[in-house]
């Protein structure tokens, strides 16, 4: 019933976290929530990376590039929670609904 | 190779731009602060001038052959690909280049020495910003973009530092940016240069496209090789807007595409309105850049660009130049301001260059751009002593006796004025000297040109076949190896250029004796002018006799407007006193006056011309743009006649005595003239004005610019106001249909109403109501929906975007064609 | 056969970890959520012969970036087990989008037929070591550039973070 496990199979699992993580960053209101969902798509990115990596080229360099997304993802979670602490700290809540207002 | 000149002419254009870097950022302050920004200015450009002079001596000790390979060898660096398209960093290293740096570095630190005491006495202060080391900083920032704009071998730069001097001359007219005459003058140069570099990027376009190249010489050849073989663009034939474009046509276009910048810059009409509004800046900007050197770049451009005109191009060019020249002369001779007659008469001077370079004088023309540089802008600067030393009065009318009060501007005004005017006398000459000033020599040599083609009269060697081999194998050793292929007769044309400029470099009075040499009978020179004569006369399509006739007339004007100005500023008796009283010399600033007076002197007599015609050897050999009539387009039969050599061998010697009657004496007469009518003020003036009949229409014109500002006002700002008032009357049109279609249907209504016998109610909603309602209705209801997402929600940016990627992504694939992006995707997925 | 299963085993984990995160109403439940997808892709990478890149998974994201997550959890919910909810219209049209996208990428990937080749003749001693020499020689430039971004992101994050006085 299964094939053997071959690049489509990665891209199809990339594709159905990368959707989830669309959804999460479309419904969650907490601001945390839309982090986690970026993270998702993120990592929904770097199989595909791996994917290709193992199955055609067989270089490293996929795996190289999924390196430089990790250490940006953890940049950018650093400075999302950093911005979402001065939020919370003006608004004093985290949701993003309440942030539609261009006043600091 | 050692590049020791390319580097001396690069380290002169940097030199000014670290000067205005280090103005810009740090002038207002100490260390630098008002009076020493100046002198950091003008050490910039006079390390230019030094490095330029050491370039000019070398170079001027080469021989004819070291000079071509230099030319040859210069400094290119391969930049960067796009397509089939090099783009090339280097610099045009010949005698033109050369003699043009230090004609530019030269005046150009003149400028600056005067500028200094210029600018110390204006207030520093506008709105709490220091101006004072602006002017400086944009005075180095100008300097680094001409001097660029002349060492540039490559069209794109050309183009590039083109539009920085365009930039600097918007900075610096609108210097006073406070004054709303001022910014608006900046504006309207910025303007109309744009105008002219729309032709020519459309011109550049064309030639990047035709022959791959940004270089000016690969361009030129290739431009050569493919009206040799008809192909490329002499191969093209389009359709244009229903018109049929062929090959020749589009050739053509291009090279007036190339002249509309020069249009531009220059100031030729129609766009010159420019110029005499830019006036409203400094006096030293526009000495230097609205005299000596900025406007005189689209005389260089073209003279640069020369091997890529079609005769049909050189003639639009010679009317453009001719109508440029006639008109501004005349509008000269009403101004009163003085800076405005001389703008004027800086416009009628370029539209000579112009029309020299359109009849194929290039050596003449750029020899009269170099003499009236040195002139124009020692009067510029003269005019700004008489400004400054009166109190920003600008009106000549209330001047008059002020050479008691600043005698050395008086003195190196008259030379301007002689120079300008043509000052000389024929036949006069002491042993290889012939006696006259700038003017003299190369206005008449742009004449002399007109005349050989307005009648083509050729001397004694009209109408003998030209023996293209003999002469070849003479100048062989001359002849540059480049282009050698089928290109026989350009090498002639060099070879004889070359020729003679090698003979004459040797002396330093190099183009007088030139001439008397040929006059004497030197066998060399004068088998030279004929062989010249003989390509003139056999190839070139003649010139409209008018447009020999109107330049010949003008250089009668000149001289009498040029003495108007001067007898009515500093000479006769003081008409306002209150100016005269406080008129006063400043010290020190005529310094600059008699170097550039001195520089008049000598020009004509120095090397510039000999360098010149040198460079007019290399640089338009191989143009092959000649005579091309009908559809004879055999370039065999008129290739490399190139150039009008006419310019150099006949240029010095048969004007004066062919010409010489005509106009050889037109300065006496015309200062002459001025002198018996201006020489008790301007009374005399207007009364003739007033008693010949026609005469006061005529100078009410002609003090209105010949409406040229209510033109282009009426045309470009009334025709847009125009244009709205057409849609506002269609849309009455429109609007009457709507009504009747309501009539016609609420008539309906009636009728039908009737017929059924039901009446018809007072407040009928009618069709068109409904439309517009439903209009409205749409409107509002798209403006909501719009609104909706922009509710400033993350959650909602995110959901269309992600959203918009996936419908689209699904229009793609399920999309009845979708195999064929599978196709295309599936070529894509192969490592 | 094995390694087949394995990946049907670390694809559901991480599936299902993702659909929890996505349903899971309260945050902190969401964090864990992607703490198992995180650990599952991780196994993946291990299974795709990435062992470096799978090591890094756990230790950056799993070990740092969630536990940062999690802190910024703690600091800004007023009590732990506050959730905001979506209102049933953005649910549902997050949903629709959520379909519409996997409808079209699944399609793209199945559509093509992607160049494969026997991860067998590929099997090169992809060691941390071959890893590490790219990243020093080929990838240096990125990898410096990569350096500063983390030192600018954290003098931004504290200057950020910081209590204004």
């Amino acid at each position: 019933m299964l094939a053997t496990i071959g690049l489509q199979h990665y891209l199809i699992l990339s594709a159905l976290i990368f959707s989830l993580g669309v959804l999460c960053m479309a419904t969650k209101r907490n601001a945390i929530g839309i982090l986690i969902g970026v993270e998702l798509v993120l990592n929904s990115a770097n199989i595909n990376l791996v994917g290709f990596s193992k199955y055609q080229t067989g270089k490293g360099d996929g795996q190289i590039f999924a390196v430089f997304v990790i250490l940006l993802a953890a940049a950018e979670a650093a400075l999302a929670i950093a911005i979402f602490m001065n939020f919370y700290n003006n608004v004093r809540t985290i949701d993003v609904d309440r942030g539609d207002e261009l006043r600091g | 190779m050692n590049h020791q000149f390319e580097i001396c002419l690069a380290l002169g254009v940097v030199v000014p731009l670290i000067s205005f870097a280090i103005l810009v950022f740090f002038g207002a302050n100490p260390p630098f602060g008002k009076p020493r920004a100046a002198y950091l200015a003008f050490a910039a450009i006079a390390t230019s001038c030094v490095l330029s002079s050491y370039v000019l001596i070398n170079w001027y000790g080469l021989s004819v052959a070291e000079r071509t390979e230099l030319t040859e060898n210069a400094f290119r660096y391969h930049w960067a690909d796009f397509g089939n398209i090099s783009i090339d960093v280097g610099v045009k290293l010949d005698s033109l280049t050369v003699i043009m740096y230090f004609m530019v570095t030269f005046i150009a630190s003149c400028i600056h020495a005067f500028s200094i005491g210029y600018m110390s006495g204006h207030s520093d202060e506008v709105g709490g910003k220091c101006k004072y080391h602006r002017f400086f900083a944009y005075f180095g920032l100008f300097s680094f973009s001409m001097l660029g704009l002349v060492i540039s071998s490559s069209l794109l730069f050309l183009f590039i530092f083109w539009e920085l001097v365009g930039l600097c001359s918007y900075l610096l007219i609108g210097f006073y940016f406070h004054e709303k005459y001022a910014s608006d003058a900046g504006m309207k140069a910025f303007i109309t240069n744009r105008v002219g570099d729309f032709g020519f990027i459309v011109g550049l376009a064309l030639v990047v496209l035709y022959t791959g190249t940004f270089d000016l010489d690969a361009a030129a050849a290739s431009f050569a090789e493919q009206y040799h073989t008809g192909t490329g663009i002499f191969a093209e034939s389009i359709s244009l807007f229903g018109w049929h474009v062929s090959g020749m046509t589009l050739a053509t276009l291009m090279g007036i595409g190339l002249f509309c910048g020069a249009m531009g810059k220059s100031a030729q009409f129609p766009l010159h309105v420019w110029l005499p509004d830019a006036m409203a800046g400094p006096t030293p900007v526009s000495a230097l850049i609205h005299a000596a050197t900025m406007v005189a770049a689209g005389v260089y451009l073209v003279a640069r660009v020369f091997r890529l005109l079609t005769p049909d191009a050189q003639m639009f060019i010679a009317v453009i130049g001719c109508i440029t020249l006639t008109i501004t002369a005349l509008i000269a001779i009403v101004q009163t301001d003085i800076k405005k007659i001389l703008a004027y008469s800086t416009l009628s001077q370029l539209g000579y260059m112009v029309f020299g370079m359109g009849v194929g004088a290039w050596t003449a023309a750029l020899f009269h751009l170099m003499t009236h540089a040195f002139f124009k802008a020692m009067l510029f600067l003269g005019s700004g002593q008489v400004i400054e030393g009166c109190h920003h009065e600008k009106n000549i009318m209330k001047m008059g006796g002020l050479s008691r009060k600043m005698p050395w501007t008086g003195r190196t005004f008259l030379v301007g004025v002689l120079a300008i005017a043509g000052f000389g006398i024929p036949w006069l000459h002491i042993g290889d000297i012939k006696f006259g000033l700038g003017g003299f020599f190369s206005k008449d040599e742009i004449l002399a040109v007109a005349y050989e083609r307005a009648f083509n009269m050729g001397g004694d060697g009209h109408g003998e076949s030209h023996e293209s081999g003999g002469t070849h194998g003479e100048n062989e050793d001359h002849a540059a190896p480049v282009h050698g292929d089928g290109h026989a007769m350009a090498n002639v044309a060099e070879g004889v250029q070359l020729a003679s400029a090698d003979t004459n470099a040797s002396a330093l009075l190099a183009a007088q004796s030139a001439m008397a040499s040929s006059e004497s009978g030197d066998a060399h020179h004068a088998e030279h002018g004929r062989a010249d004569k003989m390509k003139i006369a056999g190839t070139l399509p003649s010139l409209p006799k008018w447009m020999f006739w109107l330049p010949i007339f003008i250089a009668y004007v000149t001289p009498f407007y040029m003495m108007r100005c001067y007898w009515l500023t500093f000479r006769g008796t003081p008409r306002d006193h209150h100016v005269h009283d406080h008129a006063h010399e400043i010290p020190w600033m005529w310094v600059p006056l008699v170097i550039l007076a001195v520089g008049t002197l000598v020009c004509s007599y120095m090397l510039f011309r000999p360098m010149i015609a040198d460079a007019g050897g290399v640089a338009t050999h191989a143009a092959g743009i000649v005579a091309i009539d009908g559809e004879a387009h055999s370039w065999e039969d008129t290739s490399g006649q190139v150039m009008l050599t006419v310019t150099h061998g006949s240029g010095m010697d048969n004007p004066h005595n062919a010409l010489a009657l005509i106009v050889g004496f037109s300065w006496l007469i015309g200062m002459g003239l001025a002198w018996l009518i201006y020489r008790n003020g301007p009374a005399l003036a207007g009364r003739i004005k007033d008693s010949v009949p026609g005469l006061a229409l005529v100078h009410h014109a002609l003090e209105q610019k010949l409406y040229f500002d209510h033109v282009y006002n009426y045309a470009l700002v009334g025709g847009t106001k125009a244009f709205g008032k057409l849609m506002g009357a269609a849309d009455g049109v429109l609007d009457f249909v709507v009504d009747a279609v309501a009539y016609l249907f609420r008539g309906i209504g009636v009728f039908a109403g009737r017929q059924l016998d039901m009446g018809v109610e007072k407040r009928d909603i009618g069709l068109v109501d409904n439309i517009a309602n439903f209009l409205a209705w749409i409107t509002y209801m798209t403006g909501t929906g719009l609104r909706r997402p922009q509710n400033g929600r993350i959650r909602t940016y995110v959901l269309l975007t992600a959203g918009a990627a996936g419908i689209a992504l699904l229009f793609v694939l399920f999309w009845p064609h979708s195999s064929d992006a599978a196709e295309v995707l599936s070529a894509t997925a192969q490592p | 056969m094995i390694e087949d299963a394995a990946f049907y085993i670390f694809a559901g984990v991480s599936l299902f970890s993702a659909i929890a995160v996505v349903l899971s109403k309260n945050i902190v439940r969401a964090a864990v959520g992607l703490l198992g997808t995180l650990g599952g892709v991780a196994c993946l990478y291990f299974l795709a012969d990435a062992n470096l890149l799978g090591v890094i998974q756990l230790i950056v994201y799993a070990g740092g970036t969630l536990i940062l997550i999690v802190f910024g959890i703690m600091l800004t919910s007023q009590s732990p087990w506050v959730g905001f909810l979506p209102t049933k219209v953005q649910a549902i049209a997050a949903s629709i989008v959520a379909v519409i996208l996997t409808i079209g990428i699944v399609r793209l990937v199945t559509l093509v037929p992607w160049a494969q080749r026997n991860p067998d003749e590929l099997s090169q001693s992809l060691t941390v070591k071959s890893i590490g020499d790219a990243l020093l020689t080929t990838y240096l430039v990125p990898f410096e550039v990569a350096s500063v971004l983390l030192l600018v992101v954290m003098i931004g994050a504290a200057y950020l973070a910081r209590t204004e006085k």
